[in-house]
């Protein structure tokens, strides 16, 4: 026994990078392997549904605040609403606080685009990219309040009856920091409803605005991307044949689901493993 | 030109020599798993160098001109009373570089003090009505919604709250009740210590699940970019380098 808790404590840790490794990419290979399933938080149940919610021809708002260091996490949030919005007809709008995230939007709706569901899309009839404005969220909201269309400068048809941003039905902010608290805090003053998508780090900074209601809706980490890719595919009311189809192109975040499960349990077991040695040396050590 | 086009277009945006860029980097980057070497801090330099490239080319695409250059242009071209305005904040923009003089540095003080007044004037109002509304919300009545989670949450919300500053409360010593109350007290900061560490545990393997996809995806280039990577290790750490390096973190 003995033996081996000294060899565990020397264990040199590039093993456990290499297993973590290992049980990131083998989901990848073998995904029939690693086939699960799991509930839908009702958090993100809700942003389903507010956005299920919305005629056709009503306008949604997306903070598009994160760069590609955060796109494993919250680009397939934001794939997901996108689509959401362009089966039931909702214009989006979609604004870019950070500059180095505006490639990356315009990337993915025009992925978007090239599949067979979205291929009459049209850029400044069902959504436009707002692009970047060098000012700060109060500043933009107090602008948009005023007068929407001119905040950004931009023309196109999907402008038509928005004058405000009262008109806009819904917001949603993505981020990995703490950039949707600047919207949160506008919200008292001008009570709009909104919902996030955040990573798995900055999430529970914002459960307290749930609890308030300040927050409608929140997409939470990978788990809330496969949540809700799954949510809106079962939804969809498609065939067999459809369904696999469009799985196709709506599993990135599922499809990370079984890498982060099998790591976890990598790290549950050494875990489990660090505190058995600890607490048997504790032990062995009172005795003597 | 044309020759350049070509060579961008055979080169840079070629879609084979994209994904094995994406593995050599991702790969190089990982290699410092094993131990600090040249190959990750090219990665590392390289990524940081295209990052400030990159971002400074759009801010003066997307920023500087549309809102700084062309309405100047516009303004010398055809003056309008507004424009005083702009330049105005240009100036006081300007005085920042004041920064840079040990004599004169405080002319940007009266830019700052201008931040610093408008930040003050707008946040607090704010926060203030943000914390009214979180205050407001642990007023409830106790059974709008009976059931036993939502009912005990309250009990866990504000006895862990006060029990959480008693634990920072020195002013008496941590005996008797107040020992007691303290105890319980660090046990919860250490389950919030521990939910927001496991999130974050779970965010940053998400993060690494991006790059795993990749390479998962392109399993040839994945292959021999690592026996690549190995190889090089080796020969490096066996015949180059063999003495550790004051920022060379030996892994055991």
């Amino acid at each position: 026994m003995d033996v081996l808790i000294s060899r565990l404590k020397k264990l040199d840790r590039r093993w456990i990078f290499l297993l973590i490794f290992l049980s990131c990419i083998i989901p990848f290979w073998i995904p029939s392997l690693f086939r699960q399933e799991f509930s839908t938080s009702k958090e993100t149940q809700r942003v389903y549904d507010i956005i299920n919610s919305l005629n056709e021809g009503d306008a949604i708002f997306i903070d598009w605040a994160f760069n590609p260091t955060l796109q494993a996490e919250l680009l397939p949030m934001a794939e997901q609403a996108i689509k959401q919005c362009f089966d039931k007809k909702i214009r989006v709008f979609i604004y870019y606080p950070d500059l180095t995230a505006i490639s990356l939007g315009e990337n993915l709706v025009e992925k978007i685009k090239k599949e067979p569901r979205y291929t009459e899309i049209e850029s400044g009839v069902d959504y436009i990219h707002l692009g970047y404005l060098p000012i700060g969220v109060d500043m933009m909201m107090f602008s948009m309040y005023s007068d929407f269309k001119s905040t950004f400068g931009k023309e196109g048809k999907i402008f038509k009856g928005i004058k405000t941003f009262d008109d806009i039905k819904y917001m949603m902010s993505f981020a990995g920091s703490a950039h949707p608290e600047y919207y949160i805090l506008l919200q008292r003053r001008f009570g709009f409803k909104m919902g996030v998508g955040v990573t798995a780090v900055t999430g529970p900074d914002f459960i307290p605005y749930l609890q308030t209601g300040q927050l409608d809706g929140m997409l939470f980490g990978l788990k809330g991307a496969a949540e809700y890719e799954n949510l809106r595919l079962k939804n969809l009311n498609l065939s067999t044949e459809e369904l696999n189809e469009e799985k196709k192109f709506n599993q990135q975040a599922n499809a990370g689901m079984a890498s982060l499960t099998l790591s976890h349990i990598i790290m549950f077991i050494f875990i489990g493993i660090g505190n058995l040695i600890y607490f048997y040396e504790r032990k062995f050590k009172k005795s003597n | 030109m044309d020759l350049i086009n070509t060579i961008i277009d055979n080169t840079i945006l070629n879609q084979t020599f994209q994904v094995w860029i994406s593995v050599l980097f991702t790969l190089m980057m990982l290699s410092f798993l094993f131990r600090d070497n040249p190959l990750y801090k090219l990665g590392e330099n390289t990524f940081l160098g295209i990052s400030l490239g990159y971002g400074w080319v759009r801010a003066w695409e997307i920023a500087i001109v549309p809102f700084l250059i062309r309405p100047i242009k516009d303004a010398y071209l055809d003056f309008q009373p507004y424009d005083i305005t702009l330049i105005f904040w240009l100036l006081m923009g300007s005085t920042m570089f004041f920064r840079f003089s040990k004599t004169k540095a405080w002319v940007a003080n009266y830019y700052f003090a201008f931040v610093f007044a408008y930040v003050a004037g707008y946040e607090i109002p704010v926060q203030v009505q943000n914390l009214f509304v979180q205050g407001a919300n642990m007023m409830k009545p106790l059974f709008e919604y009976p059931t036993f989670f939502e009912i005990s949450k309250w009990f866990v919300i504000i006895f862990g709250t006060f029990a959480g500053l008693m634990y920072f409360f020195f002013s008496k010593p941590h005996r008797g009740l107040l020992g007691k109350t303290a105890r319980i007290g660090i046990l919860i900061l250490m389950i919030n210590f521990g939910a927001s560490f496991g999130a974050t545990v779970m965010g940053r393997i998400a993060l690494f699940i991006g790059r795993a996809q990749v390479l998962a995806d392109n399993v040839v280039p994945s292959i021999i970019i690592t026996i690549s990577i190995t190889v090089y290790l080796i020969i490096y750490f066996k015949y180059i380098k063999k003495e550790p390096g004051l920022d060379d973190e030996l892994m055991h």
